[in-house]
């Protein structure tokens, strides 16, 4: 159900890269960071995060989160060093506003370093 | 401008010791946003296929006895080395704060406003590891958050300089500068104090290591 704009939820959209000895797919992902949220910052704060796994398609994904609480989803991502046993580890790429700015931004071009 | 523009350095890399897992180190490290990293205990001389504008240096992590770590240090000090040691019981931190040539001393558990003032004195850096964050889970990271708490608070008080490092095994267990901020945050390090450990820092003690720099305020030039 949609609701009047000023009482929507803020949000954010992390652009992230995964790096693995393993293909891994979008549930096992999911469900690994949802472990790390709530590991981190137990049952209370993964609710106020509000992580979701947005998309993951070929090692890029882009996990929703709350406006205010985009360094906490990173220190979550950043815990997570196992996925399906294989060692992983996974770096942010951007944060956009919008999930059509976070595809196009950070994961369609991503962003060079050296300029 | 970004407090993130500046460059970031890992010292404390411990990696099996052949060309090729260095190489794909060092490209890994350069992509995640480092300039350079320190190998503990590990030959440096064989520095091929190491990409540009990025450099690696040598540290030694000494160990042992708390009456041997004075000499040890006296051993490494003239090999421009980075000297790293790793926290350990009550006995052994007094030792490393009290070496004057030692540079950085990482995660001790036990640590207090004395060892905080010799730290100072003998400008000795106080390591935080947020690779511990990143492996442990539950009641050990609790206890690993609580140490690096309070070691925050004793650094602020005695101005103690602060280096944060992931303590990579290999290139998986490396994280970004923004997200080792971001795990320095659950401790309550702030954003500014996490850039200055990972840029400015390490750089000072690099400048120490020169072989120009004689003793603070005096320098060949």
């Amino acid at each position: 159900m949609t609701t009047i704009p000023t009482l929507r939820d803020k949000k954010r959209y992390i652009a992230f890269e995964v790096t693995s000895e393993q293909i891994i797919t979008r549930s096992e992902l999911s469900e690994e960071i949802q472990n790390s949220v709530s590991s981190l910052f137990g049952d209370v704060g993964a609710n106020e995060i509000n992580a979701g796994l947005v998309s993951f398609e070929r090692g890029y994904g882009i996990l929703r989160c709350a406006r205010e609480k985009t360094t906490q989803s990173r220190a979550a991502l950043a815990c997570i060093n196992k996925l399906r046993g294989a060692r992983a580890s996974i770096l942010v790429l951007g944060i956009s506003g919008t999930i059509k700015g976070a595809m196009e931004k950070f994961i369609q071009q991503p962003p060079n370093k050296d300029s | 401008m970004s407090l993130f523009d500046a460059r970031f350095y890992e010292f404390n890399v411990h990696l099996p010791p052949d060309a090729d897992s260095l190489t794909r180190f060092a490209l890994e490290a350069k992509r995640y946003g480092y300039s350079g990293i320190a190998l503990i205990n590990s030959k440096t001389d064989r520095l091929d296929n190491i990409p540009q504008d990025f450099s690696i240096y040598s540290a030694v992590e000494v160990s042992g006895k708390p009456s041997k770590l004075r000499d040890e240090v006296k051993r490494y000090r003239a090999g421009r080395d980075i000297l790293i040691a790793r926290g350990g019981d009550e006995e052994f931190n007094r030792a490393a704060v009290e070496t004057a040539g030692l540079d950085i001393l990482l995660q001790p558990a036990k640590f207090n406003h004395v060892l905080a003032k010799a730290a100072y004195d003998n400008s000795v850096t106080l390591g935080f590891n947020a690779g511990s964050i990143i492996r442990l889970r539950g009641e050990a990271r609790v206890r690993e958050l609580r140490t690096m708490r309070a070691n925050l608070k004793f650094a602020r008080k005695y101005e103690v300089a602060m280096i944060l490092t992931c303590s990579p095994n290999s290139s998986y267990d490396l994280r970004s500068p923004r997200e080792a901020a971001a795990l320095a945050g659950l401790f309550g390090m702030t954003e500014v104090e996490a850039v200055r450990a990972m840029s400015a820092v390490p750089l000072d003690i690099l400048r120490r290591k020169s072989p120009d720099y004689i003793q603070e305020g005096v320098e060949v030039i």
